[in-house]
């Protein structure tokens, strides 16, 4: 088997330390016999169906982030990925990524970013500095992360929350929700990076990119996790 | 009115020799923020009139190096026969440049010292520099760190400019002229930028990368050679002057950091030829790259500059080597722990696959993992958060050298367990 992760705007959205998802994703798919290549999806390059069984979208400087805003609608790619999500393609999108994945994101100052309105959300520049340890609980049992981040985040009505924050701010410190869930694409404002320490989460992305390309279900091998699991217990007694 | 100001300032300077004096007498550390922040209390203006009694002032910033830079200038500085005032301990917010003024200023007679080297953090710089009213400001490089500190690459950039507008055109410039994002301050100063580089070397490691072709260096290592953990040697070339340089620190980094210092010895007219000889005598910063009895210490603390780390110690480890890694999440350390999935832990593993590893401090468990993904054996890796027992089994049953890679603040109180056990002095007591 192989899996083909596409790495959207990799170059360019890649701040506070998101590759370890990529090197997550790869090393949990090695382990386990299967092949992986990452593809750098950004401006320039074009995007077909089929071409990526799992995408990856992280955070970058606000210079890129309107680029990329831009060259998700001008290069039609935005369009791709949304019926891609819509056939069950799994996606993982932290803070910009996330931010560009919804309705629009509104600055400070200047025009509203669009986005490609994969999560029924929007998001609203803020003077507060949400910044810390986060822990969820979420459908993959708690989730630990660190945010960094001053958009605030609103979910539309009916829309599925990744989880109800149980230490630090989430999608925009009221409504006590953190991050965003439609068909297998996710987006959240969790760092840290957030698969290594959260395994499971990254097991069932990799089981989604696996069952949607084969068309079966599929169970994967299990791995020993002793060292995430101990990162990841240190960081709910620590922080929780 | 005047009166009042420079009792003001009196009452201050005292308070700050009070405080630092309480601090030595309580032992409740090296006394290198305390002082200055209860001075600044009173006196706000205190760092800007005092400045005004040092002959001359040289500020050094950037994200990797300044400590290195500015403790190799004053070396120069030194075998010149300058008198040189620093912050040396690594304190470079406004609190710790006014310490050590403090600690210096004779606030009845003449002055003691010829020359004034401060290193400023990137938030700092701003505030600080345009107070000290440098003749000379070195700008290193500019990395991610500490994004929860001193957030994005782009908004240091833009926040240097800002404060680079508000410097007098006659302040001497100089530039890491193979850093791209550095290069880009050279808009905003109305005065002549001099830049300093290797030839045909290009600092990598950031994620926007603008290509341009190799700039018109006025400072130029040339014809380096890496010599493993004893150091390089190169050509210095400035202007119709060539040196050879014989650096006994490890690393390409530690190449531009001895660019720098050379640069600025030059332009306050040092005896630069004579000086090349006296690097044989410098020893480096507490920490930053140190040599223990036993192996070595290397700070690590953003991922430039750990992927330097690994690139400069993993060609010269062997099978019989320990390495102890140490992290800490405290606010000298950057709050966020995530940048160690950005430094190249890969690297690390290429040669050291046999060795014992400890993963020590606040994060260790971070630490493990990261070391998992990079390739090491999990089962070789020990987790053992507690700094003073990681310390003690990294070296029970060593027959090579022991590696200690520590984030500032592991570091710190590495520091203090090495004093405590004899092995080394208080890093404050540490001379110049």
């Amino acid at each position: 088997m192989k899996i083909v992760i596409g790495y959207l705007y990799g170059d360019l959205m890649n701040i506070y330390g998101d590759t370890g998802n990529i090197i997550a994703l790869q090393k949990r798919a090695e382990w386990r016999g299967i092949d992986v290549e990452v593809k750098n999806i950004s401006v320039g390059s074009r995007l077909k169906k089929g071409e990526a069984d799992i995408f990856f979208f992280g955070g970058g400087q606000d210079q890129a982030q309107e680029l990329v805003s831009r060259d998700l609608v001008v290069s039609r790619k935005g369009k791709t990925i949304k019926s891609e999500v819509e056939r069950g393609v799994p996606l993982l999108a932290i803070c910009g990524g996330y931010q560009l994945l919804g309705d629009y994101y509104r600055p400070h100052k200047g025009p509203k970013l669009p986005g490609i309105s994969l999560f029924p959300a929007y998001t609203l520049a803020s003077h507060d500095r949400m910044i810390g340890n986060i822990i969820i609980d979420s459908m993959f049992g708690k989730l630990v992360g660190f945010e960094n981040h001053s958009g605030k985040t609103h979910l539309k009505k009916g829309t599925t929350a990744l989880g109800m924050v149980n230490k630090g701010w989430g999608n925009n410190g009221k409504d006590r929700t953190e991050g965003c869930i439609h068909k297998n694409a996710i987006g959240c404002y969790m760092h840290g990076s957030l698969l290594p320490k959260n395994p499971k989460l990254a097991d069932w992305l990799l089981k989604k990119a696996l069952e949607v390309k084969y068309g079966k279900e599929i169970e994967l091998e299990p791995l020993d996790d002793t060292l995430e699991l101990q990162a990841h217990q240190m960081a709910v007694k620590k922080f929780g | 009115m005047r009166y009042n100001a420079s009792m003001r300032l009196l009452s201050a300077i005292l308070l700050g020799k009070f405080v630092a004096f309480l601090t030595k007498l309580f032992k409740l550390g090296g006394g290198s923020a305390a002082p200055g922040l209860y001075a600044l209390s009173i006196e706000p203006d205190l760092v800007k009139k005092l400045a005004l009694k040092i002959p001359k002032n040289v500020v050094v910033t950037g994200t990797n190096g300044k400590t290195t830079t500015a403790k190799m200038l004053a070396h120069f500085a030194k075998e010149s026969n300058l008198k040189v005032i620093r912050n040396h301990t690594g304190s470079n917010l406004e609190r710790g440049i006014a310490s050590t003024i403090i600690s210096y200023v004779n606030p009845w007679g003449k002055q003691k010292f010829d020359l004034g080297i401060w290193e400023l953090d990137e938030a700092a710089f701003n505030s600080v520099a345009p107070k000290l009213k440098p003749d000379l400001v070195v700008f290193l490089n500019i990395f991610r760190d500490q994004l929860d500190r001193y957030g994005e690459i782009n908004t240091v950039l833009k926040r240097w400019q800002e404060t680079l507008k508000k410097i007098p055109s006659q302040t001497k410039i100089l530039i890491n002229g193979d850093d791209a994002n550095i290069l880009e301050l050279a808009s905003s100063f109305k005065g002549h930028i001099q830049k300093f580089g290797v030839k045909d070397f290009k600092i990598v490691g950031e994620s926007i990368v603008h290509k341009k072709e190799q700039e018109n260096l006025d400072f130029e290592a040339k014809d380096v050679k890496l010599n493993g953990l004893n150091g390089s040697t190169f050509q210095l070339k400035i202007e119709n002057l060539k040196l050879k340089i014989n650096l006994p620190l490890p690393g390409i980094y530690h190449i531009y950091d001895t660019l720098a210092a050379f640069a600025s010895a030059y332009h306050l007219n040092l005896p630069i030829r004579r000086l090349a000889d006296t690097l044989k005598t410098y020893s480096p910063a507490f920490g930053r790259v140190e040599k223990l009895p036993f192996g070595y210490i290397f700070l690590i603390k953003n991922p430039a500059g750990a992927t330097q780390v690994f690139e400069t110690i993993a060609p010269n480890t062997k099978s019989d080597d320990h390495l102890l890694l140490a992290l800490n999440d405290n606010l000298a350390d950057g709050t966020d722990v995530s940048w160690i999935w950005d430094g190249e832990f890969e690297k690390l593993k290429v040669q050291s696959a046999k060795l014992k590893v400890i993963c020590s401090g606040d994060r260790a468990e971070d630490l493990a993992v990261r070391l998992k993904y990079a390739g090491f054996d999990p089962k070789k890796i020990t987790i053992e958060p507690d700094l003073k027992n990681a310390f003690r089994q990294a070296r029970s049953g060593l027959k090579g050298k022991l590696f200690i890679l520590p984030t500032y603040t592991a570091m710190l109180e590495l520091q203090s367990t090495l004093a405590k056990s004899g092995l080394k002095k208080h890093y404050w007591e540490e001379s110049d």
